[in-house]
């Protein structure tokens, strides 16, 4: 086994593929293959996306402007606030991760999509569930579980979905040509095998048949740990890391420091769920195991900063210049930076302050968008002109989109830190009113309001461009057929 | 280099293992808990719910308190909690017992509740703060929560309702409504703000000073334990001291 291992290797490089693999053919054709179910998959998390920042963006004035339409049940902070939540995560997440990691799949397995019928099927069916469940929250029918509010009857909806959209990327993967198995795939295969273990055994126990008193907040915290860390910081990574070397055009430095990064994040990742509760009605073990396992996924923070340390060693400039490799340097920073303050915050000097403020929603927002969702927009920006066989209409508007993104992620995990410790102090200061104390956080909780919309607004760039794309597709393929249709019939002619 | 199945054993392994930790033991730990006899007051602890304030915590679910409000208090070396009077302890899991879901919240964008009861059990006030917090608390960034209520406006001779809200000096009504009365689902709500209050008598983390004898031996306690899980008389309550 050499050390020099490549993460990725060109693409359009024919290879020896294992025994009784199909033959090779050409990324064009992979994608050809893998187009209108993937677009399908694009669409549901598009529309979630969407949503979320519709509704996110209503939340967040309603925290300063507390007679908002306040008349309206269905629009009151604690029901549009986990609506927008659960958009985010399982609306605009779960869809585009699936999508970008099969797309990965499929290229990194030198196989056409296996199944993408079931993409079609399992995307409606997810949707369909993701709805219900919104629709629920709205009506005032939340489970009350923090991270798992909708309701029960959408657990079975939502699981069958997933493991429809979910099967073509294993079956591709189990009938790849490509012998190796690259760093990112590992990546991509743990996020997409945990998630519904988590969520299965999260959902049954929290929500469907709930355990008595604190369980279901424990198992819940759980549940949102585990998919923060191999979901949204897992697939970030493995986005980064097929994307990065692929571009450069270097190998990874070390592939056994990136396996060995794997094995921590995984194995300690979910392990750390309690960090979410510290201090809380709790065994005092949960706490602890909560932190160190945390400081242990630090070392796979480590290795992963080592390995692109020295793959852009140099490179500063040709980073920065290509969009997709921007944003994906910024996810990395966003996910090492993650990594580093959530043990750290949960350390009893900081957490006395911090825990319970706008500071762990910064944490939350420092994966979620910082390092999930700019890998996502990035991969996106790549992958959708090959996916369709369409140039982005717009050029400048990527990059727009770029800085947009990363002005609103930083503007938010900043304020929301930012926020949570002037909040934390405050709290803890007991001549202080409790109006006052929201006084002072209010400021950084309307500068979030900004950044959210900025958010949206590039989101709005890329749906706009993308229907476009779709339309000027059309049109391309319709318009000749149409033509020749009213054309004269040559033979006709001659006779 | 085929590592598929490796792979995947050690994925199963990781998630089995911290789902045996994280979920598994605490249910063996936590989920057998019963009630526990206050040898004080002769009362089981944590009493289960009345009605209304049953109903009631279904009205906090729905509108989502839980967001801007925590329901524990950390104790000691943890923040400020027990200074700022939001217990006269910390929390623990016993005290939520007859919670379907316990809804800790975890974000303190307002105050803790989860003594609200011990320390605010003014229906008249908790109503109408409900109606318009910044009727009770000038700047109140609270949301207000008018569809919990119903805005009539009096006939000619209409005398108000008895449970019609009481506002305080110069509150200014909507246009065209005379008074405020609330709906079943807001006094279930209140009754259920009531309810929350963790028994300060309780033993297992108070007084902090307490001998620690056997926590089990509550349960069915012999007689000459009986003082080990007595306050002080000093602090019988959850109120802080007032200012
Ligand atoms: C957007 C955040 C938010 C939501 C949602 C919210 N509150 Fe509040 N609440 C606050 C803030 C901030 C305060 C402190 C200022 C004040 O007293 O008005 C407060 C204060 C209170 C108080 C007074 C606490 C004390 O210590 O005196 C009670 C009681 C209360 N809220 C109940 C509720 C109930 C019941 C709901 C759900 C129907 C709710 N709140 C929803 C933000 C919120």
């Amino acid at each position: 086994m050499s050390r020099h291992l490549h993460a990725v290797r060109d693409p359009d490089a024919p290879t020896a593929g294992r025994e009784g693999a199909p033959a090779d053919v050409s990324s064009a054709a992979l994608d050809e293959t893998a187009r209108w179910p993937l677009t399908a998959l694009l669409g549901v998390s598009l529309a979630g996306l969407f949503w979320w920042g519709l509704f996110q963006v209503l939340a967040a004035i309603k925290l300063h402007a507390p007679g908002f339409l306040a008349g309206c049940p269905w629009l009151t902070y604690g029901r549009v606030q986990p609506v927008a939540w659960n958009l985010l995560v399982y609306g605009f997440g779960i869809p585009v991760g699936l999508m970008v990691a099969t797309w990965i799949t499929s290229r990194l397995s030198r196989t056409a999509l296996v199944g993408g019928a079931l993409i079609f099927l399992g995307s409606a069916v997810w949707g369909g569930g993701v709805l219900l469940g919104v629709l629920a929250i709205f009506s005032g029918h939340s489970t009350g579980v923090e991270g798992l509010e909708m309701p029960g009857f959408t657990v079975p909806v939502l699981f069958v979905g997933y493991l429809l959209m979910a099967s073509p990327l294993l079956m591709t993967f189990f009938t790849r040509r490509a012998t190796e198995v690259y760093v990112s795939q590992w990546y991509i295969l743990s996020a997409v095998v945990v998630f519904p273990w988590l969520y299965l055994a999260g959902a049954l126990q929290a929500v469907v048949y709930p355990g008595r008193g604190v369980l279901p907040a424990s198992i819940a915290s759980w549940f949102v740990h585990g998919v923060l860390v191999c979901w949204f910081g897992g697939l970030a990574l493995a986005v980064a890391l097929y994307f990065l070397p692929k571009l450069t055009g270097r190998p990874l430095p070390s592939r056994n420091l990136a396996v060995f990064g794997f094995w921590m994040l995984v194995f300690f990742g979910p392990l750390g769920g309690m960090v979410r509760r510290l201090d809380g009605p709790f065994p005092a073990w949960m706490s602890s195991l909560g932190v160190a396992s945390c400081s242990l996924v630090l070392v796979a923070g480590y290795a992963l900063l080592v390995n692109l340390a020295i793959l852009l060693r140099g490179l500063g400039a040709t980073v920065r210049a290509g969009t997709v490799t921007a944003f994906m340097a910024f996810s990395a920073g966003s996910f090492l930076l993650w990594t580093l303050l959530v043990p750290l915050s949960g350390f009893e000097f900081l957490h006395a302050r911090t825990g319970y403020t706008l500071f762990a929603a910064g944490l939350d927002w420092l994966v979620l968008w910082g390092a999930f969702g700019t890998a996502m927009l990035g991969a996106l920006y790549y992958i959708v002109p090959r996916l369709l066989g369409e140039d982005w209409i717009r050029p400048g508007w990527v990059r727009l989109h770029f800085g947009l993104a990363v002005g609103a992620v930083t503007l938010l995990v900043l304020s929301s830190l930012l926020g949570g410790w002037v909040q934390g102090g405050a709290i803890n200061d007991p001549s202080l009113e409790y109006v006052r104390v929201a006084k002072r956080y209010i400021p950084f909780a309307a500068t979030g309001t900004l950044a959210f919309l900025v958010l949206w607004g590039g989101a709005l760039l890329l749906v706009i461009q993308l229907k476009w794309m779709l339309l000027r597709r059309w049109l391309g393929h319709c318009l000749p057929k149409l033509r020749g249709w009213c054309a004269p019939v040559d033979s006709e002619v001659r006779a | 280099m085929n590592q598929g199945p490796l792979l995947f054993l050690g994925i199963l392994a990781s998630l089995v293992v911290s789902w045996s930790v994280l979920v598994l033991t605490p249910q063996f730990q936590l989920g057998d808990q019963g009630m526990v006899r206050l040898e004080d007051t002769g009362k089981d602890y944590p009493a289960s719910r009345a009605g209304e304030a049953a109903q009631g915590e279904q009205i906090y679910r729905a509108n989502g308190c839980q967001y801007c409000h925590s329901q524990f208090v950390r104790g000691p070396g943890a923040g400020n909690d027990l200074a700022r009077g939001w217990g006269a302890r910390r929390t623990v899991s016993r005290d939520y017992l007859r919670e379907t879901p316990a809804m800790l919240g975890s974000i303190r964008f307002g105050p803790d509740l989860a003594n609200i009861g011990a320390r605010d059990d003014h229906t008249g006030k908790l109503l109408l703060k409900l109606y318009d917090p910044r009727a009770v608390v000038a700047g109140s960034p609270m949301p207000r929560y008018p569809y919990l209520f119903e805005e009539r406006a009096l006939g000619e001779g209409e005398v108000p309702a008895a449970n019609a809200l009481r506002f305080p000096e110069g509150y200014r009504l909507p246009e065209g409504v005379d008074e405020v009365v609330p709906t079943r689902a807001a006094e279930q709500l209140v009754a259920y703000l009531g309810s929350l209050r963790a028994e300060p008598l309780f033993f297992e983390v108070f007084p902090p000073q307490a001998p620690k004898s056997e926590p089990t031996a509550a349960t069915n306690a012999p007689p000459s334990t009986v003082t080990t899980n007595v306050a002080p008389a000093a602090v019988t309550t959850n109120t802080p001291p007032s200012p």
